[in-house]
């Protein structure tokens, strides 16, 4: 993402709520303050239809970060 | 020009010891050389020595000697000016009288004599001497303990432990450690994950004494750390990842034996100091200069006991298999290291196989247990066979390759196996795979390697990580540099 970003390309990183401390940890010995969201855990043993209604719930919230201060 | 006051700045000056039998060979020509032409004598061990010349000046703190940068004794230097003009070392007639000018000098001694070491360059005095001569070049920062404080307890509290007790980096410790390598200490091994801070020689040499590592181990730890943090092997992802990998370090060639390493009977086991300070060292990297902690950026559910240390050397001797670096592409007889992202050991236990068809499918049945038999393809894998395994192929003349490409040949599964619900198993693949063959490893996929003890038909099995290949974590082998 870091990378994503400084060429310009806005990123979101999406993880679940079992990440939030990983991805804290990591923005802050990498110094940057990554977008995210974070969705329920566990994803890995959802069907596809869960995974389709989880990404219905938070598409809008990724795409409000992702154009976020491009307004 | 030397510093110091105390230095002649014209004249001979002659380092001696008496511990060294040419120094006492040449004790009468140094008292000759009072004689004659005047001459200071600087003793490094006994201050009464040589009785040949009273006014002996007592170096036994070697601060002179070392400034003089003093390799063998006895050295005779000539001085004009405060600049050295000449030096000769050992005893050697004609080279002596070219220094010093005179003539007829030790007519009773033999020609010549090698010296011996100087002792401000043996080891323990070298480092003592460099720290107070202000010459470590050590560029990390000092850290000043209480004198009440406990040293070990207060790494613990400092955070710098894998959980077992460290051995304190002294300046001393580290200065005999860097004296492993030839390399600079700030040379840069390359980014650590996951605070991506740059590795130098130096950092890696600090977490070297740590992990308890002899300064001959340090050109290995240096190889594995170059290895872990290459491009392709993919250290951040390894670092984590929920799986249960870690780095597993496999060494090859000469330095193995120079260094004691064990191949043999429980070659992945403990006892080894070798093996065992190597692998712990390229973790104390991770977590010391990477910033790589579990249950912070390490996300590993369970880990593995491998995570302290995972270090062993390939049983090339008597091995009619190529070594494991040399099929990576690596020259015969280079010493190499080679990472593989794996974890945890599963036996591969066969008893009776006495042909190797038999064999291979032995091991290709265990291996298509390796993640999970409904999961395929599945990680890499890194197979190490013992001897007697090995034996049965050898007799056969079974090459390394062809037992690879019969198991590459024998670990396929029919799709419908592997699709989620089959065998009751909802873990699986889609409906798509029904009608298929599916390769449970991808080629280039198996890595073998050759230990363990002369008793045994016990192989084994390092499973790798879900991300095997461009997409995660690729083997990388480097050479050992000294």
């Amino acid at each position: 993402m870091a990378d994503l970003e400084s060429r310009g390309i806005p990123s979101v990183g999406v993880a679940t709520t079992e990440f939030i401390d990983a991805a804290a940890v990591q923005a802050k010995s990498l110094g940057i303050d990554p977008a995210y969201v974070f969705i329920p855990h566990p994803v890995q043993d959802r069907t596809d239809d869960e995974l389709r209604a989880l990404a219905d719930v938070h598409f809008d919230s990724i795409i409000a970060l992702l154009l976020k201060g491009n307004q | 020009m030397y510093r110091g006051t105390d230095l002649p700045s014209d004249g001979l000056i002659a380092v001696v010891k008496r511990d060294c039998p040419t120094c006492v060979l040449t004790a009468p020509v140094l008292g000759d050389f009072v004689q004659r032409t005047g001459l200071a004598v600087y003793t490094q061990d006994d201050p009464d020595f040589p009785e040949t010349v009273p006014g002996r000046i007592d170096d036994t703190m070697l601060d002179v000697s070392h400034r003089l940068r003093i390799e063998i004794v006895p050295t005779l230097i000539r001085m004009r000016g405060g600049q050295e003009m000449d030096r000769t070392y050992g005893w050697d007639r004609a080279e002596w009288e070219r220094v010093s000018g005179l003539t007829a000098i030790g007519p009773d001694l033999p020609m010549s004599r090698p010296g011996c070491g100087a002792k401000n360059i043996e080891p323990g005095i070298i480092e003592k001497l460099k720290i107070r001569h202000g010459e470590t070049g050590l560029a990390s920062r000092r850290i000043e303990l209480g004198g009440g404080e406990d040293e070990i307890e207060a790494m613990f509290d400092r955070g710098w432990s894998d959980g077992l007790p460290l051995v304190p980096p002294t300046e001393e410790r580290v200065l005999r450690m860097l004296s492993g390598t030839a390399r600079d200490p700030q040379e840069v091994i390359g980014l650590c994950p996951p605070d991506l801070v740059p590795a130098t020689v130096e950092k890696i040499a600090i977490n070297a004494v740590m992990a308890g590592c002899k300064p001959e181990y340090l050109p290995v730890v240096l190889a594995a750390v170059e290895a872990v943090l290459d491009e392709p092997f993919a250290m951040h992802g390894v670092l984590a990842t929920t799986m249960y990998v870690g780095p597993v370090v496999v060494v090859n060639g000469a330095v193995r034996r120079q260094i004691g390493m064990n191949a043999k009977g429980n070659a992945l086991g403990q006892g080894n100091r070798a093996n065992a300070t190597i692998g712990r060292a390229l973790q104390l990297v991770i977590r010391n200069i990477g910033g790589g902690r579990p249950q912070e950026v390490d996300r590993a559910t369970l880990g593995n006991p491998g995570k302290y240390t995972y270090c062993f050397a390939e049983d090339e001797e008597g091995s009619s298999w190529e070594p494991l670096s040399v099929e990576r592409g690596l020259p015969q007889g280079k010493s190499a290291v080679t990472v593989f992202a794996g974890y945890g050991l599963q036996g591969v236990v066969d008893q009776k196989s006495r042909d190797p068809e038999s064999l291979s499918r032995s091991f290709a049945t265990s291996l298509m247990a390796v993640q999970n038999v409904k999961l395929a393809p599945a990680c890499d894998v890194m197979i190490v066979v013992c001897p007697e395994h090995e034996r049965t192929f050898r007799t056969a003349g079974w090459s390394k390759q062809r037992f690879l490409t019969r198991l590459h040949e024998l670990c396929e599964i029919s799709g419908e196996e592997l699709i989620s619900g089959a065998k009751g198993i909802a873990e699986g693949g889609p409906d798509t795979l029904a009608g298929k063959m599916v390769k449970k490893f991808r080629p280039g996929g198996i890595l073998i390697v050759r230990a363990g003890g002369g008793a045994g038909m016990f192989s084994g099995i390092i499973g790798g990580w879900a991300a095997s290949g461009a997409r995660g974590s690729s083997p990388v082998t480097k050479e050992v540099k000294t």
